[in-house]
């Protein structure tokens, strides 16, 4: 309650200060001499409701900017929910030229304007800094006949067996994508495995009581449920196997002789048209935000990895990952068949 | 075979369903599934046509309390019409000149229209009412309303 | 079985000087928060998680709930009063609630739905400690042709919620369907009946629906009577429950609060289907079932006494299963997991007092809200009494703020303008809307589960009648849409009978 009077109190001063300087016209201002700084609250949008990836990210990094003192003026997180992010793309979008709007970004960002759903894609907006990774799971009920991943693929190779894979994400989005692009590797068809969504969050429950067989999600999601002995996984995405209770056991699809990885990369990006100024700007501040204390525990946290990218190079591993999912969602057959 | 009001309605709802029957046909195929995104829509459709025509046939007979629920507004109906072009501007001007304003004209103008003549106790209600609502929403319940062109 | 040490250590937090401020803050908040207009506990969980941070997850997730079950408890004022349905789980608290209010008997249906949910809440809480280990392993058996089988259950309601003609209502259920299939499509991804604009892709929000429907469609009946002398705002106030009343109640409060319990177990059912499925079979059990829809004490106590009744319900996955069993349980589930606490099946065991804190604290948070609405039911019943052109511009600017304050869209409250005119040409010439809307929340489940059956069982329809819970959910459906079928069937050949004699 205390800090909600402070940021209002402060986003109070800022709207006087704004006021009074507003005839000077700060923000060009700002801009000639090429160095910039917000003159108003910043707006941290996460394109999906409450308690998703997106908002934590968002919330997290806002809260961490604060704590930390990087940023001056106070952060809002927003949700704005829809279209499995497409609303609250467009919403950025109509902020071009106002860079006080950020938004959480993750593959979706790539996958959802590959199936055809958002008419703005990760080109439309400015990229700012990449900060964490997670990573997907597969997971199987504990009795389930696959000891490990293998075992699973060979049997989804046989045609006549009905292995159906559950999860959150909409068919060629995250949840689905990261599990045809380990099993094409394993050497199975892409389109024929059977996927089912359940956005209802009933993707658990429906792998418990047995209506489907493997449920693709994020590791998170999994370790409650192995903890108590329901279910089992049988790969992470990742590289490296991870740290931390009960997920270092977690096999990766690698040290199962399967040679893919796919990174669940979440970052910042901002709205069309922003200068190198402002670029500049958010850059450092996130690059100091990375090097915090305040974000280490975040991130040891939520077992998120540190997977911090600006720039060019954030640019280009973009450029590469939409190339490679791109590719897989056109053997999926769902590539922009929309239009 | 006379149009009655009945029969009016069943060629509105069949009319419907024949549009929405249209887009569900334009729906792309995907994959190879058999219930596809298609089918539900598809028998929702004929499904309403099936029930409009049954309608159109039926015996029905307006009776007086339905008559009268359906011409109850037409003496009223320029002040429904007024209500809902208000609406429209309230809504078109909401982003642009922001909650408060915007609202505290909406109530004045809407209940003088409406035959409310108690212009003073008309305008407390009508400033109060939305300055509560805005700052209850942007400070307790921390919603951003829009603020449109006025600083607050 | 029962873990007493635990129920100890739940029941010592719960009665600790900050349990109990907490879920009094979280009760006050929710309550002040479902009488806000269109803010229903989804947003309430949403606004409180920031003031959550740094918590205690206890404490924290006591208030959440305290919240949770006081915005359901508080949402239901708007439906009474002016028709405006906040919420999806009180939309059938309108239903009879609405017209009694009309009647000038405002504070004494807001009584009546206080104590019925006050009742339904309780009882439910006592199921919620004795039965949550062993309901937590039947709530998980619902896979999809179990919710295909249920959402039918549901639907089948139409046929009652039909005020003379069946027909009528079948369609106004069909325009429903038509409304939800708006939206990317969850299955396959297909963008359907969009127009191209971004705005639909998610799809209709129920609030738009039930605000132009409902609420804005009964703006222009009260412009018809607003000249109607508005009521004594001494009378409108009135608590009083006779003795005849409290009779009438009792029947369905001890049905609904066990069946709206039940279905709130069941993960993605919730308070709605509870509060429609209540509504229904409390008709069919009536002595006089021309009654509901015109103020009938019965039709009020039912929905009232379920939805609260499902919202314990809906704490059964979550704490024992770590499943969010509902939109806003799934917040919940978003808000325990950034307090570094994630509910699973070992929940209770490790964390008993957290398990049995927030179930004890129930108990408390529902007296509290009793005793907090009472009192000021009489005070908020006098919103009727407000002369009638004013109520109408406020009733707008309520609808605009709730629908404004969940999208923030220009768009949605074109939109929500639009079903303002649909609800209005369909009262005029008499088209139920609340099969319209039963169809458009039971819809999308209904669909989307069954193509979920469909997938699994590689499109044999089988897999519906193999399996013995779903085909006796499905049995059940039939015979409750046969029924008054055959009901009106036999009382029409009995009149024609009478007729011909």
């Amino acid at each position: 309650m205390k800090k909600l009077v402070s940021v209002s109190a402060s986003s109070f001063l800022t709207l006087m200060m704004l006021s009074a300087c507003s005839d000077t016209g700060s923000e060009e201002a700002s801009s000639d001499q090429g160095e910039w700084s917000p003159t108003n609250n910043l707006e941290f949008v996460a394109p999906a409701g409450a308690g998703g990836g997106w908002d934590t990210t968002a919330r997290m990094a806002a809260q961490a900017f604060e704590e930390a003192g990087i940023v001056d003026v106070g952060i809002g997180v927003i949700n704005r929910e829809g279209g499995g992010g497409a609303v609250g793309w467009s919403y950025i979008a109509n902020q071009a030229g106002d860079p006080h709007y950020l938004f959480a970004a993750s593959p979706p960002l790539l996958l959802i304007p590959l199936n055809g759903q958002s008419e703005y894609s990760y080109e439309d907006f400015t990229p700012i800094a990449n900060v964490i990774a997670d990573f997907g799971a597969f997971a199987v009920r504990d009795d389930a006949p696959w000891q490990d991943l293998n075992e699973l693929f060979e049997d989804m190779q046989d045609e006549s067996s009905s292995i159906t894979v559950v999860g959150e994400s909409a068919p060629g989005s995250m949840d689905h994508v990261q599990f045809v692009n380990i099993a094409k590797a394993a050497g199975v068809d892409p389109g024929s495995i059977t996927y089912v969504s359940a956005q209802d969050g009933s993707a658990m429950t429906n792998l418990l009581n047995g209506s489907v067989d493997v449920y693709s999600t994020g590791v998170t999601e999994t370790i409650e449920q192995v903890r108590a002995g329901e279910v089992r996984v049988l790969a992470v995405t990742a590289e490296e196997r991870l740290e931390g209770d009960t997920v270092e056991d977690y096999p990766t699809a690698i040290e199962q002789g399967i040679d893919e990885v796919f990174v669940n990369w979440r970052g910042f990006f901002g709205p069309p048209d922003m200068t190198e100024a402002e670029v500049e700007y958010y850059v450092n501040a996130f690059t100091e935000l990375n090097e915090s204390e305040e974000w280490d525990a975040v991130r040891e946290r939520y077992s998120w990895d540190e997977y911090f990218m600006v720039g060019e190079e954030y640019k280009q591993f973009l450029e590469e990952q939409n190339e490679e999912m791109r590719l897989l969602l056109e053997e999926l057959d769902l590539y922009g068949e929309s239009e | 075979m006379a149009l009655t009001v009945h029969r009016g309605v069943s060629i509105v709802l069949i009319i419907i369903a024949i549009f929405y029957l249209y887009l569900a046909f334009q729906l792309p195929s995907f994959m190879n599934t058999v219930i596809d995104a298609d089918t539900i829509p598809k028998i929702t459709g004929f499904l309403l046509i099936i029930l409009s025509v049954l309608y159109f046939f039926m015996p029905v007979k307006e009776t007086e309390v339905e008559k009268e629920k359906r011409t109850e507004a037409k003496n009223d109906w320029h002040y429904i019409l007024g209500m809902f072009i208000m609406t429209f501007l309230y809504i078109t001007l909401l982003e642009v000149s922001g909650f408060l304003v915007t609202s505290i004209v909406f109530i004045f103008v809407c209940t003088r229209m409406l035959g409310y003549k108690k212009w003073k106790t008309n305008s407390i209600v009508s400033v109060l009412v939305p300055l509560f609502l805005y700052l209850s929403f942007t400070f307790l319940l921390n919603v951003r309303l829009p603020t449109g062109f006025m600083p607050f | 079985m029962i873990d007493f040490s635990g129920i100890l250590s739940g029941l010592q937090m719960a009665i600790s000087l900050e349990g109990i401020l907490f879920v009094f803050i979280g009760v006050f908040v929710g309550t002040f928060i479902g009488l806000m207009p269109g803010l229903g506990p989804i947003s309430a969980i949403a606004i409180m998680i920031p003031m959550t941070y740094n918590m205690d997850p206890t404490i924290a997730l006591v208030m959440m709930a305290g919240v949770y079950y006081g915005a359901i408890f508080g949402g239901s004022t708007s439906s009474i009063l002016l028709n405006a349905p906040g919420v999806a789980g009180t939309v059938a608290t309108s239903f009879d609630g609405y017209p009694m209010a009309q009647q000038g008997k405002a504070g004494k249906a807001l009584a009546i739905a206080a104590i019925a949910a006050f009742i339904g809440g309780t009882v439910s809480v006592v199921f919620l400690m004795l039965f949550a280990p062993v309901l937590s392993s039947v709530a998980i058996q619902f896979g999809p042709p179990e919710y295909f089988a249920l959402m039918l259950l549901g639907l089948t309601a139409i046929a009652s919620l039909s005020s003379g003609s069946t027909i009528k209502a079948l369609m106004s259920a069909l325009l429903g369907i038509m409304v939800v299939t708006i939206g990317i499509d969850a299955q396959t991804g297909t963008v359907r009946f969009t127009f191209g604009s971004a705005n639909l892709l998610e799809g209709i929000d129920f609030l738009v629906i039930a605000l132009g429907i409902f609420a804005l469609a009964e703006v222009c009946a009260l412009i018809i009577n607003r000249q109607k002398t508005t009521f004594n705002a001494k009378t409108i106030g009135s608590l009083k429950i006779t003795k005849e009343d409290f009779k009438e109640m009792v029947g369905p409060m001890s049905r609904q609060s066990v069946l709206g319990f039940i279905i709130g177990v069941l993960p993605g059912a919730g308070a709605t289907i509870a509060s429609f499925i209540g509504y229904t079979t409390e008709k069919r059990f009536a002595k006089n079932p021309d009654e509901f829809g015109k103020g009938s004490i019965k039709g009020l106590t039912a929905p009232e006494t379920a939805n609260n009744a499902a919202t314990s319900g809906a704490f059964v996955p979550l704490l024992s299963l770590g499943i969010p069993g509902s939109g806003t349980t799934a917040v919940m589930l978003g808000a325990l997991l950034v307090l570094n606490v994630q509910p699973g099946p070992l929940l209770m065991t490790e964390n008993p007092t957290l398990f049995w804190g927030v179930i004890m604290s129930m108990y408390i948070g529902n007296i509290f809200l009793l005793i907090l609405n009472l009192p000021l039911i009489p005070y908020i019943s006098k919103i009727l009494a407000i002369p009638r052109p004013m109520l109408i511009s406020l009733v707008v600017v309520f609808c605009i703020i709730g629908v404004y304050s969940i999208s923030f869209s220009i768009f949605d409250l074109y939109v929500l303008l639009a079903f303002g005119v649909i609800g209005y040409l369909m009262r005029m010439f008499q088209f139920p809307a609340a099969p319209f809307i039963l169809a458009f929340i039971l819809g999308g489940m209904l669909e989307q589960s069954f193509r979920q059956a469909m997938t699994i069982s590689g499109n044999d329809v089988s897999i519906f009648i193999s399996n013995p819970l779903s085909a006796t959910l499905l049995a059940l459906a039939a015979v409750s849409f046969l029924f008054p079928l055959w009901q009106s069937y036999r009382n029409k050949k009995n009149n024609n009978q009478t007729l011909s004699m």
